[in-house]
This record gives C-alpha cells, sequence and structure tokens, in this order.
C-alpha cells in the first residue's frame, strides 16, 4: 500500500492552466450536446472566453506576478513547469484563441458549424500544452497523440468535401506511421537506459558516454528514430511529403490553427528530448551532442527544399505550406545549436522566440487567405492577391507585414525570430547552416514579397469577406507582429528564464 | 548452444509471427491478410508470455486481436468489391527488400555488443555478468499500482483517457453523420444480404 | 506467472482448437462418400442459400466497432487496477472514477449523437 500523497506533495497546482483547459473541453463537450444547432455561437463564446481567462492566467504566470505551485516539477517530474512550459503555454493559447476567432465566421459560412471544431482544437491545444512540460518520454508521447488525433479529424472536417477528406486520410496515415518511429525510439531509448524520465535519461546518457559503454548505440538508435518522429511533425525535410497536400486540402482555419500548433508541439518536444534529456549525450565526453551534426544537416535540406519549392507555388495554401517547411529549417538551426553545451539556453531561447514570432505571423497570414476564400474553398490562388490593396487597404497592409515577418524584414516580429537563430547558430560555429539561413531568406523573400507586387501593383475584382472576428484576429495577429518586431526586448524579457539543460 | 524448451517455444511463436506478417504482404486477398494478421499478432503475443509479461500477453489479445483486426475486417467489409482480388505488379519490393535488410543488420548490430555486455549466451540468455532483475511474480499487481500511482504514471494515464474521448469523438463524427444522406450508405447493401437466421 | 504455468494455457488453446477440427476430420474420414447436387449445396438451416458470402457491411458496423475499441482499451487499463485494487488507497479509487468519468463524457456524447441508435 503506498502512502496517499497530498495534492500539495504532488505540485498539482503547477499543471493549473493545463488541467483546467482539458476539464473545460470536457464541460464544453457536454454543454454543445445542448447546444442548438442554429445557436453554435455559445459554444464558440465559452471556447474563446475560456481560453482568455488562461491566457490572462500564462501571462501572467510568465512574467512571474503569480506563480503555479512551488517549485518547477509536479508528479514526480512526469509533468515540468519551469519558463519554457509558461512560454509555449502562451503560443499555444495565442494560437488556440486567434484560430477560433478565424475559424468562426468560415464554418457558418460553409455550412460546417459543429460544436466539436472548438472542442478538439482545445483537445489539440492541451497537447501542446502538455508537450510543452513533459518531463517523461511517455508524457511525450501521450501529448504528441492527443495533438495529432484532433488535428487528423480537423483536417477531414469539410467531410464530405474529397480534398478534405483526402487531407484527413493522408495526414493521419503519415502521421501514425511517424508516431510509430517516435514509439520504437523511446523503446531503444528505454532499452539503453532503463527509463524514460528525462532527468534519469541524462543521467544515464552522462554513464554511458563516460564509462564508452555499448549502450550507446541503442541510444543512438532511440534518439535517431524519435528525431524522425518529431521530424514529421514539424514537417523537417525528409519527413514534409504530407505538408503540401495535408494544407492544400485542409479547411483553411484548421491550416492556421495546425501550421503553428503542430509546430510548436513538436518543436517543443524536440528541445525537451534532445537539448533536455540527451544534452549530453556525446560519443566522446565534452564533445557537442551527438543529434547536433544530423539536426543542422536536416535543417539546411529543409530551408533549401521548402524556400525553393515554394517558388514555383500558385496556391497560397501550397505555398505557405513549402514556407512552412521552410521555418522548419530555421527552427532546426536553432535546435542544433543546443547540442553545444556552452549555447544551449540561447539557443532554446531562441526557439522559444522563433516560435512566439511564426505563431503570430502564419495564423495571420492564413486568416487573411481565409477572407478571400470562396465559399466552395476555391480562390485561394495567387491570383485572389492581385488589386487587394486599392479594394481593401488595410487587409492588404495587414498581409503585407505578414509578408514581411516571414521574408524576416526589420521591425518585423519575424526578423527578430531570424536574428536570434542565426546567433546562436553562430555561437555554435553552425556556420553553414547560418549561411544557408540567410541565403534561402533572400530567395524566400521572391515568392513573399510577389504577393506584395500582386497585392499593390495590379489590378483585379476581389471579393472579400472579413467579419468582426476574423478582422479582429488579422489585427491582433499585425499588431502583435509589428510589436514585437519594434520592441524585440518584450520577447527577449519573455525568454529571459527559460534554461533547458539539465544541472551543469 | 543448448536447446532448450524456451528456445523452442520462442522459435514456434517466432515461426508463426513472422509466416503470419509474410502473408499479410504476400496474399492478394485483402481479407485473408487481416486473417493473417491476426495469426501473425497471436505469435506475438506467445512472445511476450516468453518474456514473462502476461499483461501485454493478454493486451495483445483482447486489443489487436479482438478489436483492431474486426475493426480492419469491418473496414474491408465496407468496401464495395470487398472480394476482388488486386492485381498488383510492384517493382518497388527489391528496394523494400534492401531497406529491411538494412534496418535488420543495423539493429543486430547495435544489440549484439549490448547483449555480450550483459553476458548473454546463446538461446538460454543466461545472464553471466549483470543479472536483471527478476520480475516480481505478481507483475501484474505491479503494473496496475503503478499506473494509478502518482508517483509514477498516473498523469500519462489520465491524458490517455482524454486521447480515447478525443479518438471517439473523431469516430463519430467522421463516420457516423446522419444528416447528410442516410440512405446512400444503406443502399448498396440492403439486398444482398443472406438470411442470418439460420 | 512462470512460463511453467502457462502449460495450462497452451493445453486449454490446443483443446480448444481440436474441439472443432478433431469432428470435421472424423467426418471427413469416416463418412462415406456418393455426392450428388443437392448434397453439394452449401448447408444454411435447409434454406437456399442467396447470394455470395461476401457481401459488403454497412457503414454503421464500424461506428460501432470504433466505439467498441475505445472501450476495450479502457478495459485494459482497468484490468491491472482491478487486480492491485485491494492494496490500493482511496486515492486510487479517485483516480479511476476520473478515468471512467471522462469515457462517461465521451459515452454521452456518442448516445447524444445518436451514433450508439441503429437506423
Amino acid at each position: 500500500m503506498f502512502e496517499v500523497p497530498g495534492l500539495g506533495d504532488l505540485n498539482v497546482a503547477a499543471t493549473l492552466p493545463v488541467t483546467s483547459l482539458v476539464l473545460g473541453t470536457c464541460i464544453l463537450l457536454i454543454v454543445d450536446l445542448f447546444v442548438p444547432t442554429d445557436r453554435k455561437h455559445i459554444t464558440a463564446w465559452l471556447a474563446a472566453l475560456g481560453i482568455g481567462v488562461l491566457l490572462v492566467l500564462a501571462l501572467l504566470a510568465l512574467g512571474e506576478i503569480t506563480e503555479f505551485g512551488d517549485g518547477e516539477e509536479a508528479f514526480s517530474g512526469m509533468f515540468v513547469a519551469d519558463a519554457f512550459t509558461d512560454m509555449i503555454n502562451v503560443i499555444a493559447l495565442i494560437t488556440a484563441l486567434l484560430g477560433v476567432m478565424v475559424a468562426y465566421n468560415y464554418l457558418e459560412r460553409t455550412g460546417i458549424q459543429r460544436g466539436e471544431y472548438y472542442v478538439l482544437l482545445l483537445f489539440a491545444t492541451a497537447g501542446v500544452m502538455f508537450m510543452g512540460a513533459a518531463g517523461d518520454l511517455v508524457v511525450v508521447f501521450v501529448a504528441l497523440e492527443l495533438l495529432s488525433i484532433p488535428l487528423y479529424i480537423l483536417s477531414g472536417f469539410r467531410r464530405p468535401q474529397e480534398a478534405s477528406e483526402e487531407s484527413a486520410l493522408k495526414y493521419f496515415l503519415l502521421g501514425a506511421f511517424a508516431s510509430g518511429f517516435l514509439v520504437y525510439g523511446i523503446a531503444l531509448i528505454y532499452g539503453a537506459t532503463g527509463t524514460t524520465n528525462l532527468h534519469d535519461i541524462w543521467q544515464a546518457a552522462g554513464d554511458i558516454v563516460a564509462g564508452h559503454k555499448s549502450g550507446r548505440f541503442l541510444l543512438l538508435g532511440g534518439a535517431g528514430l524519435a528525431l524522425v518522429g518529431l521530424g514529421f511533425k514539424v514537417a523537417a525535410v525528409p519527413f514534409h511529403m504530407w505538408t503540401p497536400d495535408v494544407y492544400q486540402g485542409a479547411p483553411t482555419p484548421v491550416v492556421a490553427y495546425m501550421s503553428v500548433a503542430a509546430k510548436a508541439g513538436g518543436f517543443a518536444a524536440m528541445a525537451r528530448v534532445l537539448a533536455s534529456g540527451l544534452s549530453n549525450f556525446a560519443l566522446d565526453p565534452g564533445e557537442a551532442a551527438v543529434w547536433q551534426d544530423t539536426v543542422w544537416l536536416l535543417a539546411i535540406l529543409t530551408m533549401l527544399l521548402g524556400n525553393v519549392v515554394a517558388i514555383v507555388q500558385t496556391d497560397l495554401k501550397r505555398l505557405l505550406a513549402y514556407s512552412s517547411i521552410a521555418h522548419a529549417g530555421y527552427i532546426l538551426i536553432a535546435v542544433a545549436a543546443a547540442g553545444t553545451a556552452a549555447v544551449a539556453d540561447e539557443a532554446v531561447q531562441s526557439v522559444a522566440i522563433y516560435l512566439m514570432a511564426y505563431a503570430l505571423t502564419n495564423v495571420g497570414a492564413f486568416a487573411v487567405i481565409v477572407a478571400v476564400e470562396r465559399d466552395d474553398a476555391t480562390n485561394t490562388g495567387l491570383d485572389s492577391m492581385r488589386g487587394l490593396a486599392n479594394a481593401r487597404p488595410w487587409l492588404a497592409a495587414a498581409m503585407a507585414l505578414f509578408m514581411f515577418s516571414l521574408t524576416g524584414i526589420p521591425l518585423t516580429a519575424g526578423f527578430v525570430g531570424k536574428w536570434f537563430v542565426f546567433k546562436a547558430a553562430l555561437a555554435a560555429d553552425l556556420i553553414p547552416a547560418a549561411v544557408v539561413g540567410v541565403v534561402t531568406s533572400l530567395v524566400s523573400a521572391f515568392y513573399y514579397l510577389r504577393i506584395v507586387w500582386l497585392m499593390y501593383f495590379e489590378e483585379s475584382e476581389v471579393e472579400v469577406s472579413t467579419p468582426w472576428p476574423l478582422a479582429w484576429a488579422i489585427g491582433v495577429a499585425s499588431v502583435g507582429t509589428l510589436l514585437l518586431g519594434m520592441l524585440p526586448y518584450i520577447l527577449t524579457d519573455m525568454v529571459r528564464e527559460i534554461t533547458l539543460a539539465f544541472g551543469g | 548452444m543448448e536447446i532448450t524448451v524456451e528456445a523452442i517455444v520462442f522459435l514456434v511463436f517466432s515461426a508463426i509471427t513472422l509466416g503470419g506478417a509474410l502473408q499479410v504482404v504476400l496474399t492478394r486477398n485483402l481479407f485473408h491478410a487481416a486473417l493473417y494478421l491476426m495469426l501473425s499478432l497471436f505469435g506475438v503475443a506467445g512472445l511476450f508470455v516468453l518474456l514473462t509479461a502476461p499483461f501485454l500477453a493478454g493486451a495483445q489479445v483482447v486489443i489487436y486481436i479482438g478489436a483492431i483486426t474486426i475493426l480492419i475486417i469491418f473496414a474491408i467489409m465496407l468496401t464495395p468489391q470487398v472480394t476482388r482480388v488486386l492485381k498488383v505488379h510492384h517493382t518497388q519490393w527489391p528496394v523494400a527488400l534492401a531497406l529491411a535488410a538494412l534496418l535488420f543488420v543495423g539493429l543486430v548490430w547495435t544489440q549484439t555488443p549490448l547483449a555480450d555486455e550483459l553476458g548473454a549466451d546463446g538461446w538460454s540468455a543466461d545472464f553471466t555478468v549483470e543479472d536483471p532483475a527478476d520480475v516480481p511474480a505478481d507483475s501484474l499487481t505491479d503494473l496496475g499500482k503503478s499506473l494509478v500511482d502518482p508517483e509514477r504514471y498516473m498523469l500519462p494515464f489520465e491524458a490517455a483517457s482524454l486521447l480515447l474521448m478525443a479518438a471517439l469523438i473523431g469516430a463519430v463524427l467522421l463516420v457516423n453523420r446522419p444528416d447528410d444522406n442516410p440512405d446512400a450508405e444503406a443502399a448498396p447493401a440492403a439486398g444482398a444480404r443472406p438470411d442470418q437466421s439460420g | 506467472m512462470t512460463l511453467n504455468e502457462w502449460i495450462f494455457v497452451g493445453l486449454f488453446l490446443m483443446a480448444g482448437w481440436m474441439l472443432p477440427v478433431v469432428p470435421l476430420l472424423l467426418g471427413y474420414w469416416l463418412a462415406p462418400r456418393r455426392p450428388n447436387p443437392v448434397k453439394k449445396q452449401i448447408y444454411e438451416c435447409g434454406v437456399q442459400t442467396v447470394g455470395s458470402a461476401w457481401v459488403q457491411f454497412r457503414a454503421q458496423y464500424y461506428v460501432f466497432a470504433l466505439v467498441f475499441v475505445a472501450f476495450d482499451v479502457e478495459l485494459v487499463f482497468l484490468f491491472p487496477w482491478a487486480l492491485a485494487y485491494n492494496k490500493l488507497g482511496l486515492f486510487a479509487l479517485f483516480e479511476m472514477a476520473v478515468f471512467i468519468l471522462l469515457l462517461v463524457v465521451a459515452l454521452v456524447y456518442t448516445w447524444r449523437k445518436g451514433a450508439l441508435e441503429w437506423s
């Protein structure tokens, strides 16, 4: 018989943001059953309200104004509530809030207004938050599934529209396959270290490296397979095949949410597993982590392929899909940099900065596509941007801002993200990756700025619908993008406390 | 290298697992493939028994054989042409074979030194150097305890229930949509069903 | 359970396997064989068979199967908990209550959405 622990011992309070989100979601699911079909705005409002409240709490926690629970561990190390957790919470909740706002009218006018949309979106958000807080590989896996399964369903939300169904099926089959890789990787890591707890893995890895034990091959295999599984979720080359098709076929508000949430979750887990649990796993003691070379090579491939293929795209959603692949590459550079112990903190902080900048910018860009998209899911081509500036100057200005930010032009959030990522890369001596990063950023200017050109220097009839929730979402995203770009110290303040590497 | 009872049982179950898996890939009838999958999974359950993991063996039978393959069979029976035997001309099997071989060699290469380090010897797997801890007699009870032990797996355990919930919502949402023409899916089966009262 | 105890499980499986196979084999060996068209028909309680056995199922079976899988997994989780029940405190009961409650929410959802109705 084990001791009955008090709730205080478990530090349940530390998990408050995510547990209350889960609880609220369950309640919302039941409430939604009694909301009549023509009044689903109630569900949307409740969801937005819940996210809003939690976002305020998460921001307070991030700003260290309030503290949930005491200490950084809950459930004996299963759940980690540190500065990184707070940051991922904020990113996840902002994305979710914008996701609800972008989706509401779209669902209405395309006739797929269902309460489940919001419930599933909240489940996925809980998955992201669990991933950011995972202190154990089992939690990483369960959280990854909690993120993925709702996203598979949401991709197919426009059933029986064929493109949406195809997108859901492709995402599901490939995603399930990738989860298999992750589980196999976890099994091998467990085989090598005898534990799934990240801190214990870190200790065991230290022993294995110091003692030159043969378990390091097993650990190497495990780390490699886990990298494949997580690389799929963040759409890193060569595990990116699903991205363009899924992004093109899935309902646009879902893509707006998914493109950010899946990346935030995937990179949070990658940071926890690689930069935290396996940070000292080198083939020889004192060297940079063994996964560093692999990760920066992946980063270079990802940036090259994403940016080059994006140039020839004619569909906006597909273009942004390749753009999202490219951005995964930039974040991967930072992850690779975390393999050098001396810059580990700086690198992980730049991951968080980039994710925050990317969240606002990318949701905003997709929100503009939602505005121009017709009810039958057409008009998402590049042509739909033609002449937008004349008809809707503010919308065009916002889109231009998002494009500048995705390119990484100064005074936008995207620039700040790239700046810190490249800085970390240089500090970790990953010069080739940084050079490729800068060059591909220049390449990316071509296709991002072409959109700006189409909006401002070409003429065409435009039909746009921006009901107020969508307009507000675009407004919030653009103000955020601009503000973080002009006052970068807001971001650096947010991430200042983040440190993932275990005790010195 | 002596042949023990364990070794024989291991070989039998491995043969069942691998043979079943091979047939899944080779057979051209999708329905038969599902049945072979069942056989293969049964072999895996046997291997779990050998590893003194009775819970995993039971879960394998209850979930994989009892539920997942049934689901697969239903999915196959839902398709309009259940018996259409596919004539697939595949040209990629040498690549697949090479990859599988590579994976196999890689796994053996990583595991062998580890087994050597532990002092494993032949079939009997007598660990001479570092004895792994004995599997406790009531490992099932221990598993039950650690699942709900807040110090161990309570958090992922509860999260798993959320996962099931999300999956259920998805199942209901994507499969059962009474509001978009219910006749369409029921119609083709109606006339063809044989009398099942017999 | 040690491996020796599994011998009984193995014997049980063997017996279960033999139960249908032995009568079939006995019939095959002992029965005289004088076929005619009527005898060679497929036997179905004396009723004429209609169509092929390879029919397309209704999609609704699938929903039931999916719901079944979810609750099957729950059952697998419940089993070790139930075995350890005597050694666990009140807290474990509370935890399992949460676990089941979450799935009850899912069940209520399924039920209200009419997925359990046979239409």
